[in-house]
């Protein structure tokens, strides 16, 4: 376990602690969700390149695309969320009022 | 300079407590970028040539600009940064403190901190007459392509509807 990688899943698990936790705003956590995906794409590209497994690069690619597809998606909900109310703070998404 | 991927790391954590501390989304996205250098600085220093062009095409350049956009579109008139206010400036400095503890810790540890990241260097074909050279993180992705064609075929399937699926979520009602 070199140092290097636990920074970097050090910095998976500070987004993922940053995307659980709301304050104001809604895309913040879209900001950490993205935060997560970057560090597994640089986990991943690293390991195919110090195992010398080429063929393992295929994974971080189709994770970022699907990570682009995603954050597309959360973003298309933010957008009618802000068409909604104006802003996209968290405490105006009472509709379940419990 | 035997230890610059390791500080390259610990930067990349300091830039991740940047936007997960929370301040408003525009610093947030700020934050996140000057993070996705720092890590493909990292993926460069390992030898991923083409993965790390595709981070900053792709990631940096596509949606960094899509967030920054859409953030302008959804802020507040007076915008939360790191210094203005105790919680995220709280959060801010117990970060970078927890990642300088764990630096020093793991630094008097007293084991070897780069050995163990060889970089991939230029793999030589030797293919009669002449040689070839290849690099392999842009081979291994462009093996997409070829056995991976049933992944590309329902990857882009996927993508295509993921894009009916933000048309119909922005149209609401």
């Amino acid at each position: 376990m070199t140092p290097t990688y636990m920074n970097i899943m050090l910095a998976f698990t500070i987004s993922l602690l940053g995307m659980l936790t709301y304050r104001s705003h809604l895309v913040a956590s879209l900001l950490c969700l993205e935060g997560m995906m970057m560090s597994l794409f640089i986990m991943a590209t690293l390991t195919a390149s110090n195992t010398h497994f080429p063929l393992a690069n295929i994974m971080p690619i189709i994770l970022l695309v699907f990570a682009a597809c995603e954050t597309a998606v959360g973003l298309a909900l933010l957008i009618s969320i802000s068409n909604t109310y104006g802003l996209d703070y968290v405490h105006n998404l009472n509709l379940l009022q419990c | 300079m035997a230890y610059v991927l390791f500080t390259l790391s610990v930067l990349l954590v300091m830039g991740f407590v940047g936007f997960s501390s929370k301040p408003s989304p525009i610093y947030g996205g700020l934050a996140l970028i000057v993070s996705g250098v720092v890590g493909c600085v990292i993926v460069l220093n390992c030898g991923g040539v083409y993965m790390g062009l595709v981070m900053f095409l792709v990631y940096l350049g596509g949606m960094m600009v899509v967030f920054g956009y859409t953030t302008a579109m959804a802020i507040e008139e007076y915008p939360e940064t790191w210094g203005s206010g105790l919680e995220v400036l709280g959060g801010l400095l117990v970060g970078l403190m927890m990642e300088v503890v764990l630096v020093l810790w793991v630094l008097s540890l007293d084991e070897t901190v780069v050995v163990s990241f060889s970089d991939t260097g230029d793999w030589v074909i030797f293919e009669g007459e002449g040689s070839g050279l290849i690099r392999g993180d842009s081979i291994g992705a462009g093996a997409l392509y070829d056995y991976g064609r049933w992944l590309v075929v329902v990857a882009g399937w996927t993508l295509f509807v993921g894009v009916y699926i933000v048309i119909e979520i922005v149209r609401g009602n």
